[in-house]
């Protein structure tokens, strides 16, 4: 792996890189006439406007691709939780944009004798669910990665993207706000609860950048920006960046968010999506939500 | 004359476990910044070496820190594990950013030495940082060790709740370790009777080998995967397997085993003072 990479999985995305596979899809409708999970992946892979990529985290993750299926959930993260609350729903169809087996790549080996492994499992057959995890593709969507759309959506700041061919370098240029107002404004916005800061609440904020979740993508943004934005990211990164540029001198903040709330959205834009070319079943965005919360 | 790499030395030969390497990538335990040769002045330790934390040495007279992490925002993984953290930035990043380059000036102009200490230090009989955390949280009394195993043996994680509920005792460890930025899963009125109280980056295996002891109500520890063990504890939630999780932070769960790296250290470093500096939590939240 190249030195200045950010991760292969990542890369792969922008970089166009990979094998094509042909469009050989199995089968489509089934004989009934009934919508099925890999039809609807059929019409994603047509409609996300990029060449499918291998390796890639987007595939079945549980269930069977080819049964017939009663509604779609999108979400965030296939948690038992979302799960049961997308069976009340009667949404046997979970596109999930995060793992449901705890690993980057849904490893299962070593999980074989795991309780909680198999209580899942169970209640995915028992609700003759399936989940298809939709990460890598919505990213590389074109003409724009689908969940950083969403979040210009939520926070209403479709129109302060400032204009960079870099995916990987996202700056907004905003009304003049301050650390302390931004933050609690994000926080209502992105119904998050468990947002950590770095920085004089005080701090006048005209520009702020995405950082990801790694030090590789702040480092190049600090200078341009007044605000970084970290979601799940490791705390000897970003905050301990942070820290020192403001005891060195700058005027700089830092929000860490949950994960959820730099990418949850995204997946409310995935729901809006989808309605454009399946319209068999019902279609939901259920937010597995911010999974902490911070005492008083 | 006790120098970096004389202190490097003796700390080899008082750790009490064979040096080593335990990391195929990433920065190793050792001298990471300034001259192994230079007289070592006073020794500070931190978790981290914050440019605070260094020109609190320099304003005290000391020109050695020992600390876990590495100065500048990085562990140093060419390919880190399962894309849990950033590869470390490439030389040019570094050498053309300000916050980087003022915090190099800082350690070349005052003559400072960065020894990292962690691996080794982690790879002792008796787990420093566990014992720093119990200590900084008067826990002792509540302390439940396995009798065949030396107190503070790295298996020897559960504890007595301090209070019956979960949020009580996040408020609990908020108060006792001055904190704020506590993430909790799990309900805050739920009843809590024992936990696991640990420190660091939490991984779902280590969940599971803790999930083994009977009647655990509560994990503790510094920070968790968003994608691993965080969801994993929301799961274990659901299924009514535990009552929560409880993550202080990195800095909170791992600066305390610095002040016992510090008094341990002063049982062989006798020549210059040794002062633990701890970096605070880097965090605040909104009300």
């Amino acid at each position: 792996m190249d030195h200045t990479t950010l991760s292969r999985r990542r890369f792969c995305q922008l970089a166009g890189g990979g094998l094509l596979l042909a469009p050989t899809f199995l089968r489509g409708q089934s004989s009934s006439g009934t919508l099925t999970a890999r039809e609807v992946v059929a019409r994603i892979r047509k409609h996300v406007g990029v060449p499918w990529r291998t390796p890639t985290a987007d595939d079945f993750k549980i269930g069977d691709p080819d049964a017939p299926i009663t509604g779609i959930t999108t979400t965030f993260m296939s948690t038992l939780d979302l799960l049961q609350r997308s069976a009340a729903a009667g949404n046997n169809f979970v596109i999930s944009h995060e793992p449901t087996f705890w690993s980057a790549a849904d490893v299962v080996s070593d999980l074989r004798d795991n309780p909680l492994y198999h209580l899942k499992l169970d209640f995915i057959a028992k609700h003759k669910m399936v989940v298809w995890r939709f990460h890598d593709h919505w990213h590389a969507r074109r003409p724009s990665d689908g969940i950083f759309a969403g979040w210009d959506r939520a926070m209403g700041w479709e129109n302060y993207r400032v204009k960079s061919d870099n995916p990987f370098s996202i700056q907004y240029a905003i009304p003049e706000t301050s650390l302390e107002d931004l933050a609690r404004d994000m926080r209502k916005k992105l119904n998050v609860r468990s947002m950590r800061l770095v920085g004089d609440p005080k701090l006048p904020v005209t520009r702020v950048g995405n950082g990801g979740h790694y030090i590789l993508q702040c480092m190049p943004q600090l200078p341009k920006v007044d605000v970084l934005l970290v979601f799940e990211g490791r705390e000897w990164e970003a905050p301990e960046y942070i820290r020192d540029a403001i005891a060195a001198g700058e005027k700089k903040g830092l929000i860490q968010l949950p994960h959820e709330g730099g990418e949850e959205e995204g997946m409310r834009e995935c729901a809006l999506w989808l309605r454009t070319f399946v319209d068999e079943v019902p279609i939901a965005f259920l937010p597995s939500g911010d999974p902490f919360w911070i005492p008083a | 004359m006790l120098t970096g790499q004389v202190l490097l030395e003796r700390i080899q030969k008082n750790v009490g476990v064979p040096w080593q390497s335990q990391r195929s990538d990433g920065f190793s335990d050792g001298i990471l910044e300034g001259d192994a040769d230079a007289p070592v002045t006073g020794v500070v330790t931190s978790f981290t070496p914050t440019l605070e934390v260094l020109r609190r040495a320099v304003a005290t007279h000391k020109n050695t820190i020992i600390c876990r992490e590495a100065p500048f925002y990085s562990r140093g993984e060419r390919a880190p594990l399962f894309w849990r953290n950033s590869p470390g930035p490439p030389q040019e990043m570094t050498d053309s950013d300000p916050v980087c380059r003022a915090k190099q000036e800082f350690i070349t102009q005052n003559h400072l030495i960065i020894l990292r200490l962690s691996e080794n230090w982690d790879a002792r009989s008796s787990d420093g940082q566990l014992r720093g955390l119990v200590r900084a949280l008067a826990w002792e009394k509540f302390h439940l060790p396995n009798k065949n195993r030396q107190e503070y043996d790295p298996r020897n994680v559960y504890f007595q709740a301090s209070k019956n509920s979960l949020g009580l005792l996040a408020q609990d460890l908020m108060a006792k370790l001055k904190i704020h930025g506590v993430r909790v899963i799990g309900e805050a009125t739920s009843p809590v009777r024992k936990v696991a109280l640990t420190h660091g980056l939490l991984l779902v295996a280590d969940s599971e080998r803790m999930l083994r002891e009977q009647d655990l109500d509560v994990v503790i520890a510094g920070d968790a995967v968003e994608w691993e063990a965080a969801p994993y504890f929301q799961d274990l939630v659901t299924a009514g397997r535990i009552k929560g999780l409880i993550l202080i932070g990195q800095q909170a769960s791992e600066e305390p085993g610095s002040g016992e790296m510090a008094e341990w250290l002063r049982s062989f470093v006798t020549e210059v003072p040794v002062e633990w500096v701890p970096a605070g939590e880097p965090f605040w939240v909104l009300a």
